[in-house]
Order: C-alpha cells, then sequence, then structure tokens
C-alpha cells in the first residue's frame, strides 16, 4: 500500500478524475442546449385537464415535479390564450386534476400577436353570400388559398406603400439639403419638390384606402374558436400563422410540421418582439457582420505576418512586437468595443457627419452605431488572431524550402506567393476561420457599436445605393442576450433563446472543427519528425 | 532569358518588398495607437481646471458712487447684472460692460443686502425691512426679419412685509416658493427668531387656501448668532453662533418646530462668519473667521439621534470667511474671504479647483449657472468676468479608488452609482468595487478552473491512452469556441435557478465526490488483481473513473433535498439568512466560478496540454528508465521542465477571466456590491462598462470614468498576457524546435 502510494498511482486517477469532470461539464453544456433546441419545434399534445371546482384548462404539459409542499405531483401548463387570460403559464396540481385527457380534435393555432392558441373550432363567419361546406377542417382548407391569395394582395399594397414613403422621405432629405446648402434657396426647386410631395401625398392617401378596404375584406374570414371552458374567441384567418391538431398528427404530420417550423426559423421574420417566428434578420446580419470582418480583417492580418516573418530582421524590435501582437489577442473585447465607439462612431463617423451630410444634424448618420463600425471593430479584434495563425503557419515552413526557391533564381515575393503562400495556406485557413468563429460568437463590443434588438431594414437590400453601411443591424448572439434577459416575458421567450443558441452551437462548432481537421492536416504535412 | 520579364520581376518584388513591410509596420502600429487612444480620452479627468479672464471693465459710469451688493452672468457671456445699494439693478452686456437696461427696484428705499437663491432668484432686503423675492430672465427672441435681440425681464417679485414688532430686525432672509410656503425669517437683537410662513395649499377640488402662520424661536438667545440660512423648501433653519456652536431647527412645520442640533462645533470657539446650503440641500457649509471651509450633514449619532458631524473639509483661506455661495450644477462651493480672495472647491472629491482674485480685493462673486463663467465685483466696483473650464471637478484619485463620506451615508464607504432620477444628486465613482468584482469573480472562477485544466492537461499528454488523446484535444480545444454569451446564458437562465433548488447537492458534492474517489481506488485496487481488468488499467483510467462521478452526481442531486429537510429545515437559504445573516442571490459566486470557469478551462488546458507535450521525451524516457515510476516522472521531471508554459497557461486564462463580458453581464447579477460571500453576485469592470456606456453622454465625467476603468482592464491584462508571452518566449529558446 505504502509503495502504491510512494508511485503516486492515486494522483493519476485523480487527474483522470479532472479530465472526466471537465468532459462531463462540456457533454452536460452540449447535451442541454441540443435537447432544450431541437424539442422546441415538436408539437406536443394538448392535455386538456378537469378540476376538482369544474375549471377545464387545455395546454401542453410544460413539467412535471414534485410539489414543493409535499402534496404530490403538479404540472406546468403552457395555457397560451394570453389574450384571454393575461399569463402563458400554470401550475395545476395533481390532487385537483378529475380528467386528464387528449381530445381528438383540440387544436393549436400560431397568431401573429398574443402568442399560441389553444382550443375548438367551432365555426367559421364568412364575408356575406359565401357558404363552405364539409367539415371544419375541410372549410378551412378550402378557405385558405382565399386567404392567403388576399394577403399576398395586401403585401402588394405595403410595398407600394414603402415605395411612396421612401420617395417622400427622399424629397424630405433633399428639400433640407436645399435649404441648408444656401442662405437663399432657390425657391422655384423647393418649391418645385414641395409639389412633388404634394402629388405624392395624394397617392399616399389613395393607397391607404386601398389598403384599408382589403384589410376589411380579409378580416371578415373570421374563425370562431372556443378556449376549454368554452368561451368564445374570434380571431381572423389572416392572423393564424399555422393551424394544426396535435392530437390528430402521425409522426410523419409532426415532422413536416417540424420541418416547417425550420424553414420559418431560417427565412422568417421575427414576430412578437422576437419571441417567436424566425430569426432572418439576425442570421442575415450576422453573415453580413462576418463577411465585412473578413474583407478587412484577413489582408491586413496576413500582410503584417508576412512582414513579421519574411521581410523584418529577426531582433529585440520584432521580438517585442510579436509579443505586443499575442498580447493583443488577449486584450477584452469590451475593451475593443469602447474603443471602436470613441473612435469609429464618434471620432470618424462624427467627421463624416459633419463632412457629407451636416443638413441632416443633430441626426446622426454615420455618428451612431452601425454595421460598419462594428465590423471595423471586430476586424481590430480578430487581426492579431490571423496575424498569430499566419505567423505560425509561415514560420512551420522548414528553411530549407525558401532558401531552395531562392537558389532556384525566384525573387523573395515570387517565393512568397508560388511557394510560402500555398504552403502555408491551410494554416491560414485556420486563422481564418477562427476567426470566423469568435466574430459569429462575440457579442460585448457590438452591443456598443451598432447591434440592435429590432432592425427595421436589412444592412443591404434592393433600394440605391444596395449596401447601407451606416444602418443599424441584428445578430444571433446578441439576439440571446436579448431575448433571454430583456424580453418583458422571459419564461416564454425560452424556447427560442434555446434554438438560437443551438443554431449559433452549431454554426460555431463546425467552423472551428474545419479549422481543427485542417490544422491537423498540415500538421502531418509539414512537421518533419522528431523521434 | 528576356531581360523584360527579369526587369519585371525584380521590380515587382521591389514594390512587393516596400508595399509589404510599410503595411505590415503601419498595421502593427496602429493596432497598437488603440491603447493611447483610449488612454486619452480619460486624459481630462485628471487634468487641473482652468481659467481664463474673458474681460476686465470698470464700473459703467452711471452706477458710479454706488455700491455693488450682489453681480451675476449667464453661461453663453452675453449678459451679466448686478444689485446697487440703491436698489438699481443693472443688465450689462457681459464683455464690455454696457448697460443694456437699468431696473429702478426701489421706490425710495435703500437696499441693505442681496442674497442669492440659484437659477437668477435672489431675496432683497430693504432698508424699509420689506423682503423681496424676485426672478430675473433675459429669454433671446426673433423678430419678423430673424434678428435676435434680448428681453430683459424681473419675472416674478414678491414682497414680504416686516413683522409688526417694535425692532429692526438684525437679519431677514426668505425660504420657500411663493404661493406654497414663503417664508420669511428675522433674527432679532436678542437673538430671537421670528419665522412667519404664508402657506397655500389647494385642496383635491383645486380651492386655494391661505393660511398665515409665525413662530419664534427662543433657543438663539443670547448666544450671538452669526450667521442664519435656511433651505430652499423652507424646511431646515441652521444658524452659526459667535463662539463655534451651529444650531438647526425642523421648520417644515411651524406648529411643531423642533430644535435638531445644538452643538459645538469648532473646540476653539471660532466663530462661524459664513453658512451656505450645498445644491441638493443636505449638506450645510460652514466658513468660519479663521478661513476654514467645512461640510456638515446629519449623521446618525452615538444615541441613535441624527446630528450634524463635520464631513468634508476643504482648503482654508488665509482669513475670515464673508460668504460660500454653492453652485447651482454640482457639489461645488464658492467662497469669498476677507482679503477678497475667491476659492472654488469641491466638496465629495474635496479639491481645490481654482482660485480668484484681483489686485484688488473681490467683494461679491458668483458663479453662471452651469459653471462655465465666474463673476465678481471688486473694491473698486471694477467687474471681473472669468472663463471657466471645469468639466470634472467631482473627480480624484481619491473618490476613484478611496473611501468617500457621501451625502446621507452614515460612514465613508466605496461605492459606484452613476446616476439618480435627481439633478442635485451625488455622483459616486468609486472603482473599487468594480474592481473588487472582477477579482473575485475571476478568484471564485480560477478555483474551480485550474485544477480540472491542469489535471485534465497532464493526464491527457502523459498517462492518456494516444487514441483517445487525439479526440480529448480536439474536443477541447472546439469548447474554447464556445461563444461567451451562450455560456452565459445558460448560466443564468438554466444553471442557477438549478442550483438555487439543489444548492446543498452542490455542496454535498464537494464534499462527497473526493470521497467516493478514494473509496473507488481501494475497490479498484481490490478488483485489478483479475487479470481481465488489469488491461483497462492504463490510459483507460478517465473512463473507469467517470462512471463513479456521474453515480456520485446522481446521488448527491437525490440526497440534497433530503439532507435540506434534515439539518436545515427544507430551505437553505431561509437558514442561511437565519443563522450567518447571509442573503442568498440567485445569480452568485458559484455560477460565477462554473460559468467563467468553464469558460476559461479550454485556454488552460489547450496551452498546458502543448507545454507539457513539448517537453522532450528524452527527459520523460531517462527518468523512466532509471525505474521512476509514471506519477514520479510527471511530478519531478516533466512537471518542472513545463512549468513555465503552465504558469503562461494560468496566466492567459486569468486575463481572459478578467476581461470576460457577456458572462459576467448575465450571470453575476450586476450589483456593485464589496463582499467576498460566495452567495452574492458582483459587478465587475467589464459587465459595468457594458452596462453603463450606452447610457453615458460622450465627453461627460461618466463617459471617461467608463474608459479608465477599461484602460484599468487593458493594463490587468496587458500585465498578465505580458508576462505569460515573455515566459513561453523563453520556454521556445530552451527547447528550440521542440
Amino acid at each position: 500500500m505504502r509503495k502504491y502510494l510512494r508511485e503516486g498511482e492515486p494522483f493519476v486517477w485523480a487527474t483522470a478524475a479532472t479530465l472526466a469532470l471537465t468532459l462531463i461539464i462540456s457533454a452536460v453544456l452540449i447535451v442541454v442546449v441540443l435537447v432544450n433546441g431541437f424539442g422546441v419545434f415538436w408539437p406536443s399534445k394538448l392535455a386538456q385537464v378537469s378540476l376538482t371546482d369544474g375549471q377545464k384548462v387545455m395546454g401542453e404539459i410544460i413539467r412535471t415535479e414534485e410539489h414543493p409542499d409535499g402534496s404530490g405531483l403538479r404540472y406546468q401548463f403552457k395555457t397560451g390564450n394570453r389574450d384571454l387570460y393575461g399569463l402563458d403559464f400554470r401550475w395545476i396540481s395533481q390532487e385537483h386534476v378529475t380528467l386528464l385527457e387528449y381530445p381528438e380534435d383540440a387544436v393549436g393555432l400560431e397568431r401573429q400577436e398574443y402568442g399560441n392558441f389553444y382550443g375548438y373550432l367551432k365555426a367559421f363567419s364568412l364575408p356575406e353570400g359565401r357558404v363552405e361546406a364539409g367539415s371544419l377542417k375541410q372549410q378551412y382548407v378550402e378557405l385558405l388559398p382565399e386567404v392567403q391569395r388576399r394577403m399576398e394582395h395586401l403585401d402588394d399594397l405595403q410595398d407600394e406603400v414603402m415605395v411612396l414613403s421612401r420617395k417622400m422621405q427622399k424629397i424630405d432629405l433633399e428639400t433640407q439639403e436645399l435649404l441648408y446648402e444656401s442662405k437663399n434657396p432657390d425657391v422655384s426647386a423647393v418649391q418645385e419638390l414641395g409639389r412633388r410631395e404634394a402629388v405624392l401625398k395624394e397617392d399616399f392617401a389613395t393607397l391607404l384606402t386601398r389598403q384599408n378596404k382589403a384589410m376589411d375584406g380579409l378580416e371578415a374570414f373570421v374563425g370562431i374558436f372556443v378556449d376549454a371552458a368554452g368561451k368564445e374567441k374570434n380571431i381572423p384567418l389572416s392572423h393564424i400563422v399555422r393551424f394544426y391538431e396535435p392530437n390528430n398528427m402521425n409522426v410523419l404530420e409532426k415532422l413536416v410540421f417540424y420541418l416547417g417550423k425550420l424553414v420559418e426559423l431560417i427565412f422568417g421574420e421575427p414576430r412578437e418582439s422576437n419571441t417567436e417566428g424566425g430569426l432572418f434578420p439576425a442570421i442575415f446580419g450576422t453573415v453580413v457582420l462576418i463577411f465585412l470582418m473578413s474583407i478587412i480583417s484577413f489582408p491586413l492580418g496576413v500582410i503584417a505576418a508576412v512582414y513579421l516573418r519574411e521581410y523584418s530582421k529577426e531582433g529585440p524590435v520584432v521580438r517585442l512586437v510579436r509579443i505586443a501582437v499575442n498580447n493583443l489577442a488577449g486584450i477584452p473585447s469590451i475593451v475593443y468595443g469602447i474603443f471602436g465607439l470613441a473612435f469609429f462612431v464618434y471620432g470618424i463617423g462624427g467627421s463624416i457627419d459633419a463632412l457629407f451630410f451636416p443638413e441632416r444634424l443633430p441626426n446622426p448618420t454615420f455618428g451612431t452605431g452601425g454595421i460598419l463600425w462594428a465590423s471595423l471593430t471586430l476586424s481590430l479584434l480578430t487581426v492579431p488572431v490571423v496575424i498569430v495563425s499566419t505567423d505560425e503557419a509561415l514560420g512551420a515552413i522548414p528553411g530549407g524550402i525558401r532558401e531552395g526557391s531562392l537558389a532556384l533564381g525566384s525573387t523573395k515575393f515570387q517565393t512568397l506567393m508560388r511557394i510560402l503562400l500555398p504552403m502555408a495556406s491551410p494554416g491560414i485557413m485556420t486563422g481564418f476561420i477562427l476567426a470566423m468563429a469568435r466574430a459569429a460568437g462575440e457579442v460585448a463590443p457590438l452591443m456598443i457599436t451598432g447591434v440592435v434588438k429590432l432592425a427595421p431594414a436589412l444592412p443591404i437590400d434592393g433600394v440605391f445605393p444596395f449596401i447601407h453601411l451606416e444602418r443599424k443591424f441584428m445578430h444571433l448572439g446578441f439576439h440571446i442576450f436579448d431575448i433571454g434577459f430583456q424580453s418583458p416575458n422571459v419564461e416564454a421567450a425560452k424556447p427560442m433563446v434555446y434554438i438560437t443558441t443551438l443554431l449559433l452551437v452549431l454554426v460555431v462548432l463546425l467552423m472551428s472543427s474545419v479549422a481543427i481537421v485542417l490544422r491537423n492536416r498540415m500538421k502531418k504535412r509539414y512537421t518533419y519528425g522528431t523521434f | 532569358m528576356n531581360q523584360n520579364f527579369l526587369k519585371k520581376i525584380k521590380r515587382n518584388d521591389r514594390m512587393a518588398r516596400w508595399v509589404i513591410t510599410a503595411g505590415g509596420v503601419s498595421i502593427i502600429f496602429s493596432v497598437i495607437l488603440i491603447l493611447f487612444l483610449i488612454t486619452k480620452v480619460t486624459i481630462p479627468l485628471f487634468q487641473d481646471p482652468t481659467k481664463e479672464v474673458y474681460s476686465r471693465t470698470p464700473l459703467p459710469e452711471q452706477l458710479q458712487g454706488q455700491q455693488v451688493l450682489a453681480v451675476g452672468v449667464d453661461d453663453y457671456f452675453e449678459n451679466s447684472y448686478l444689485f446697487t445699494d440703491r436698489g438699481t439693478l443693472a443688465f450689462l452686456d457681459a464683455g464690455n460692460a454696457e448697460i443694456r437696461k437699468l431696473v429702478q427696484l426701489s421706490g425710495g428705499a435703500q437696499l441693505n443686502s442681496v442674497t442669492a437663491l440659484g437659477n437668477h432668484r435672489y431675496a432683497l432686503s430693504w432698508s424699509d425691512e420689506v423682503l423681496s423675492l424676485l426672478e430675473l430672465d433675459f429669454p433671446p427672441f426673433f423678430d419678423a426679419d430673424g434678428k435676435r435681440t434680448i428681453r430683459y425681464e424681473v419675472k416674478d417679485r414678491t414682497d414680504v412685509a416686516p413683522p409688526d414688532i417694535d425692532e429692526v430686525p438684525m437679519r431677514s432672509l426668505l425660504a420657500g416658493q411663493p404661493g406654497e410656503n414663503l417664508t420669511r425669517i428675522d433674527l432679532l437683537q436678542d437673538g430671537r427668531i421670528l419665522i412667519g410662513r404664508e402657506a397655500v395649499e389647494t385642496d383635491l377640488f383645486g380651492n386655494e387656501e391661505q393660511t398665515l402662520s409665525s413662530v419664534s424661536l427662543e433657543e438663539g438667545l443670547g448666544l450671538g448668532i452669526s450667521a442664519l440660512v435656511a433651505d430652499g423648501q423652507g424646511r431646515y433653519l441652521y444658524a452659526g453662533t459667535h463662539d463655534g456652536k451651529l444650531l438647526s431647527w425642523d421648520i417644515g412645520d411651524l406648529e411643531a418646530v423642533e430644535q435638531l442640533d445644538h452643538l459645538q462645533a469648532f473646540s476653539d470657539r471660532r466663530r462661524i462668519t459664513a453658512l451656505a446650503l450645498v445644491f441638493g440641500d443636505i449638506s450645510l457649509a460652514v466658513g468660519d473667521e479663521k478661513g476654514g471651509v467645512s461640510t456638515w450633514f446629519p449623521v446618525v449619532g452615538d444615541s441613535g439621534k441624527f446630528q450634524l458631524k463635520k464631513i468634508h473639509v476643504l482648503e482654508p483661506h488665509r482669513s475670515a470667511v464673508t460668504a460660500i455661495s454653492p453652485s447651482q450644477r454640482d457639489k461645488s462651493l464658492l467662497s469669498l474671504d476677507e482679503d477678497g480672495i475667491a476659492y472654488l472647491d469641491h466638496m465629495t472629491s474635496e479639491r481645490h479647483l481654482l482660485s480668484f482674485f484681483t489686485d484688488t480685493p473681490l467683494r461679491n462673486a458668483a458663479l453662471s449657472v452651469r459653471g462655465h463663467a465666474m463673476i465678481a465685483a471688486n473694491d473698486q466696483g471694477q467687474l471681473s468676468l472669468w472663463k471657466v473650464d471645469n468639466p470634472h471637478p467631482e473627480v480624484s484619485f481619491k473618490t476613484l479608488f478611496g473611501s468617500v463620506w457621501y451625502e446621507s451615508y452614515p460612514e465613508p464607504d466605496r461605492v459606484w452609482q452613476s446616476s439618480s432620477g435627481s439633478d442635485d444628486f451625488e455622483a459616486k465613482f468609486s472603482l473599487a468595487p468594480l474592481i473588487f468584482g472582477t477579482l473575485k469573480g475571476t478568484f471564485y472562477a480560477m478555483i474551480f478552473a485550474i485544477p480540472l485544466a491542469l489535471g485534465g492537461a497532464i493526464y491527457t499528454s502523459q498517462f492518456c491512452n494516444a487514441r483517445f488523446r487525439q479526440y480529448i484535444k480536439p474536443t477541447v480545444e472546439i469548447m474554447a469556441a464556445i461563444p461567451s454569451v451562450i455560456i452565459g446564458f445558460l448560466a443564468a437562465l438554466w444553471l442557477a435557478p438549478l442550483i438555487e433548488d439543489r444548492i446543498v447537492s452542490i455542496l454535498l458534492g464537494v464534499l462527497f465526490v473526493p470521497l467516493s474517489f478514494v473509496v473507488a481506488l481501494v475497490i479498484w485496487q481490490a478488483l485489478r488483481r483479475q487479470d481481465f481488468l488489469k488491461r483497462f488499467d492504463r490510459g483507460y483510467e478517465f473512463l473507469m473513473i467517470l462512471p463513479v462521478v456521474v453515480l456520485t452526481a446522481a446521488i448527491v442531486t437525490v440526497a440534497g433535498p433530503l439532507v435540506e429537510q434534515g439539518l436545515f429545515g427544507g430551505n437553505f437559504q431561509l437558514w442561511l439568512y437565519n443563522e450567518a445573516g447571509m442573503r442568498y442571490d440567485q445569480r452568485n459566486s458559484i455560477i460565477i466560478a462554473f460559468a467563467l470557469g468553464f469558460a476559461v478551462i479550454p485556454i488552460i488546458f489547450t496551452i498546458a496540454e502543448d507545454a507539457l507535450s513539448n517537453v522532450p521525451p528524452s527527459l520523460k524516457a531517462a527518468s523512466l528508465a532509471m525505474g521512476a515510476s509514471r506519477w514520479q516522472t510527471v511530478w519531478r521531471v516533466m512537471l518542472p521542465s513545463a512549468s513555465p508554459g503552465i504558469f503562461a497557461a494560468i496566466m492567459i486564462g486569468l486575463g481572459r477571466a478578467i476581461g470576460e463580458t457577456m458572462i459576467v453581464l448575465m450571470a453575476t447579477g450586476n450589483t456593485p456590491i464589496i463582499d467576498m460571500n460566495l452567495f452574492n453576485g458582483m459587478r465587475p469592470l467589464s459587465s459595468n462598462i457594458a452596462v453603463e456606456i450606452p447610457e453615458a453622454p460622450v465627453g461627460g465625467t461618466l463617459y471617461r470614468v467608463l474608459f479608465l476603468s477599461a484602460v484599468i482592464l487593458f493594463a490587468m491584462t496587458f500585465a498578465f498576457n505580458t508576462i505569460a508571452e515573455i515566459v513561453r518566449q523563453r520556454l521556445r529558446v530552451k527547447y528550440g524546435r521542440f
């Protein structure tokens, strides 16, 4: 036994235990994200309970647990129907339940507002003269195309409204510019603009009446629903995003439903202060951000690294610079953020405003957070990552290869372009991917340089000049922070947070895995056996 | 070969060399420039305020021979004004002192004294014992041609008749608001104080009821009151005496006047010559005949009663203080002494900001409302106007890091509270609780992370089966890429409620996981005699121990509530509060230890593992060949050789933990308290920046203080990273290509 202790076998086991613990924690994290994230869209059954006091409650059972006062089990119901009850969730003790059933015809509705509705479909109230035959479900299926056609029409009208209002805004800006530039502006030009605006305003008014009429026509298609307790609720069919009968669905139907939700998640717009609907603007914002960051940061990082490794003379200065660069990679991101705010947003942005958009002041154009400043800040943050990895990749190439190339008469630049960079490319790629993964997950510096809860427009769209770098944007990471911590109803927002988390984790893990595989491949190719 | 082609190649090469060199150097230096730019923003915090004479003009001819009683100026160096003893109010052009408008305020009486009440409001005391309250205004307006002119007006004037007594009061003053509770206070020759109030009350239906009440305070009888002041709301009255006593009364309700204080403020019985209330009406500024200026406010004393206490002592004058006038913007005080020198001091920071003087002594001095301008009249009636640049008077080394006695606090404290609902709030910019928060969070995180990361690294690099090793390392590296916002979210919304529910299980786990580990080892010793089990011995330990850890975790999870029921009456949080007096926050240091620790484990793990793997295998081979066991080899040979690398790993992990923002923002609760308690949260520097910078006005004190905290954060991480880098470079040199 003493020998056993002296040999230190228990310590080996202790290190094994720490590794086991680390792996368990990692696994738990991933599993929690996966389980909570993947489960979000699977339609769960609608349970209806009758209580001892005669009440009936319907909803999804979210959780079952021991009652804290020890009186048995209790269920947490997601009852939906926020417009009827005011709350989304409700605890029900098992001892109060007389009957628990899963009615076949229970209906779940996803709506444009007020969250989900759970209850039954009772009848339809249609515009005069329209009568539908068949079962309620059949009627719904037949009505749907009509409703959708009208909704599309309404969307077209909405687009026209947007175009008109943009035109009017442009005229406003032009007027401002005219008035700003000269003390006594060209009166006729201003009047001309005013006249054009008046015409537009007229168009706008007629368009609005048309829109209202179309809206009224659409809202005449109403479904009459009742909740478990029998309370009626009229819901215009246009407000229904999704209609489903979860207790009546087989696995295949559920899978179709799941995929539909997934498509909506990736391509849809957010609803209900971001807690429902899709993530498209956030995904788009993240991608544009990473793209902008990449085109700034990658060339700069590679040039700096090439200079450090190939052109500078080794010495104390270069050593110092290398320490500084490694050091920069470890500076807190919030420090970069606050620098971006002072230098880019208030410094450069403020100057651009004063020079080019003085007529819009005090409303800032570039002098406020925007995607350009956020991506510049992020590229500062990632430049050290690119420098370090490129530097190491170049350093790993044996000196003999350089000498060989130079001995054959090629210039240094040719050696660099034809030999060294291609050989180092996996390492450089690793740096790029790591930088992109970091940019995708970084939130703190963005919070103060231009990310917002809900951006009214995408940074790239079909309106001249197509790329709007001054616009604010949405971001997946900030989305998590925002809906998890700043939304009015955190409990109801949790599923959305989990699914966003899952998406972000998958993206980042995928990127880093690719980086690591690349690096290992490169290591194999260029390291020469040591022992 | 084609000469042109060669030339072209050479030209390209030269160009590339230039571009790359210039580009490389400029990129590297521009990135390093960041530090200097951030620091530059914070520099104004520590610069001394400056003053500059804007104009110096003699008294206008029309006013020659009259004595100036009070002066005032606006913030734009446009308008100034003065009151003279003949009851003339003169509006002047601030630059050249040309008279813009003269207003005769008196109906024949002489003006005795003028008291500034702030925001261009004045109380005038006439020789016929009438007091007048008036407000001046100079609004600009534009005529049809867009020409800008200024209208000078006396907006409201309220006259208050003297009380019905035979004698002439020594001193009279006004407090309260006209139309609400205008109060006249008269100090009589014998030291009695008469208070008369005209209160107007509006009931629910909008009917106004006017009541007149008066009271006579006898406490000052025979004490020789030498200074008297009341607060703006007419709630408190303060008096100072010839022999250094301070008295105060609650006069909020005249039917129940209560004396609050009667104390010997100065043991050397110096005469109190000037009293004033600091902006916000909480602190009382006291000037004495020896030139001392101090501020006082009520603090709970030994007897359990509120008593005035000397809190701040400001720069002393060389002669008796004659007047103190508070700034209308912050907690600054302008005090004037008998030699005619004015001092501008800030109460909270106790900084002496500026001194103002001219060839002849100053007699009247006033700051503009926002403190950008300072005007004074001297003995000869000469008017001096200074431009004052005093952006951050409230910041000093002491307010940033030391303990400061803030208004209404029971004792000096280090507090961060940057904003509040009211304008007269005393901003509290102590970085101490934030730095403490950063260190506390980092400390707990490192306690959790270092053993796990180093143990894991040692095992992976030295003992683990090579087949597993090639998967474990990339897995941990990938963990490093998980965005901190996700870790923070899980910690705050998933882990924190879970731990709150099962806190006893966590505490049990700390005890039982090592215990079960020992038990498992003993059992294993018995089992491994079996040959077929021996195969799993070396290199598979972590797989063998995995079920033990999981099992123990499961057991403590189940056992936790039972133990809680048995030992802590079913509610640990309540027990903790009742027995130890500790509050349990849901987002506490345990959560931070887990979350922040988890964020730095992969970083420490990777670097430490690299360092261990890079130790030349020959060392290991030699040690094993000499008969050392595998642990002895690791402990005596490998670890010492790799120790610089391991040290660097810890330093870099530390740097990361200090700067991490999102995790602490989401999972700490963000309470800026100094308390090492495991069950409380904290507010670190980084999340403080993220929380407050969106609301900080550019160029303001808060903005610059936040930049200062970024510099501190930068300096901390820079120090740790630089140490790590230097150590690593040494290591690289030592082991050459390995």
